[in-house]
């Protein structure tokens, strides 16, 4: 799964050091930004926003919402049964660091799958679904069998409530997965 | 669980307990207002066979109810008159109810950001589905059943009425994913009870289509593939 990132932090070799740590090991190519009204435009496509405890707290009618999106850097270790709201130390090593936006971007990917949203998978099936493609086409494009496609459509269906070509395709298109002709 | 409506059941029981059902009453020329009468006294009345407006009922109130024997006992041309106001009742009050539902919802949206106009879009594909199946139906299915009932077009075959009515089942399928839409994937700002009055709609339609969808397929289809047959012979 691909992911978006802004980072939001006062320390700025802080903020440096966390993009280049995405960048290397996670192959995430974060934005830094300065104040939340940054993320604010596109924060629906924001899956990962790593930020300190001041601008959290500052900003927190913004972050509660989307705890489940945020990484909060304290200067002090709180609590794991914290809700949804993940933290780490600014003081972790570079190894913690890593464990815990392994464990952040994984327990993420397992709440989207929970919650109905498609995997990668099911999203190019649904893409050439949308584009027009039979599945004989999808198989020999995906390079999957015949068997492996209906099952992927039936698994887009039980998690959208959509079975038509019609429904998903305007499905695909309301969620920018396809342009509109 | 319903009661199954009888000659004998009171017309108002029967709205009482689903309401809904007035949507079929209309097609009979039935409006509320029915008072305290029984079905046979209301059929007498209107000059509505009792039998037949029975197995209708019955046929939409339970979903599990088969009326193939009763329904054989008619001739196409019964079968088929319901279906035509079936078919006016879909054009002249369901579609244009949820039309105005949906059009007054996005009126009333100013939220750039909901789906609403995507799903109306979705809406006029799966209405303009519906109006050519009326369209069929009144310049080629139905004329070529009721030909076959007057042994009027001896060049009838199997074949012909084997090519009947596909696509019903496609149209039931993109109303259930219009629900759907409106259930699950809402999206932004919007009037709350307006969105629920179009899935209202939309609903009372499904149910309207899945039972009509009964009749047309497990009735009036082997009913025309019978009458070919005898055609044939």
């Amino acid at each position: 799964m691909t992911h978006h990132a802004c980072i939001l932090l006062t320390d700025v070799s802080l903020a440096d050091r966390m993009h280049t740590l995405l960048l290397d090991v996670f192959d995430i190519d974060a934005r830094i930004v300065g104040t939340v009204d940054e993320i604010t435009a596109t924060a629906d496509k924001v899956d990962c926003i790593v930020v300190d405890s001041d601008h959290f707290v500052a900003n927190v009618r913004f972050f509660l919402p989307r705890q489940s999106r945020t990484l909060v850097i304290t200067s002090h270790r709180v609590a794991p049964d914290n809700g949804d709201l993940r933290t780490i130390a600014a003081d972790a090593d570079r190894t913690q660091i890593i464990n815990a936006l392994v464990y952040f971007f994984e327990s993420g990917d397992e709440q989207a799958s929970a919650s109905g949203v498609l995997s990668q998978r099911e999203v190019e099936v649904l893409r050439l679904i949308a584009s027009g493609h039979i599945n004989k086409e999808i198989a020999d494009k995906l390079a999957i069998s015949l068997n492996t496609v209906l099952t992927h459509r039936k698994n887009i269906t039980a998690k959208l409530g959509i079975k038509s070509v019609s429904g998903l395709t305007f499905y695909a298109m309301m969620n920018g997965l396809v342009t509109p002709h | 669980m319903k009661t199954f409506a009888s000659v004998d059941s009171k017309l108002s029981d029967i709205i009482v307990d689903e309401p809904a059902v007035v949507t079929v009453l209309n097609r009979f020329g039935i409006r509320l207002g029915v008072g305290d009468s029984n079905i046979a006294k209301i059929c007498d009345c209107k000059n509505i066979d009792r039998d037949f407006f029975v197995a209708i009922i019955n046929t939409y109130l339970h979903e599990d109810y088969f009326p193939e024997r009763i329904m054989a006992s008619f001739g196409a041309k019964e079968i088929i008159n319901y279906l035509r106001m079936t078919n006016v009742y879909y054009e002249r009050f369901q579609i244009p109810n949820i039309e105005r539902h949906f059009h007054f919802l996005i009126s009333k949206t100013d939220d750039g950001e909901n789906n609403l106009a995507l799903i109306l879009t979705f809406f006029n594909e799966v209405k303009g589905e519906l109006l050519k199946r009326i369209a069929d139906d009144n310049s080629r299915w139905f004329p070529e059943v009721l030909a076959l009932e007057h042994n009027t077009d001896g060049c009838a075959t199997d074949t012909r009425v084997e090519q009947f009515d596909e696509g019903s089942d496609t149209i039931e399928d993109k109303i259930d994913d219009l629900i759907n839409m409106f259930i699950i994937h809402l999206k932004g700002d919007f009037d709350n009870n307006l969105a629920y009055a179009v899935l209202t709609a939309l609903v009372n339609l499904k149910k309207d289509i899945r039972q009509n969808n009964r009749i047309r397929n497990r009735i009036l289809r082997p009913l025309a593939a019978a009458l070919a047959r005898q055609s044939e012979s």
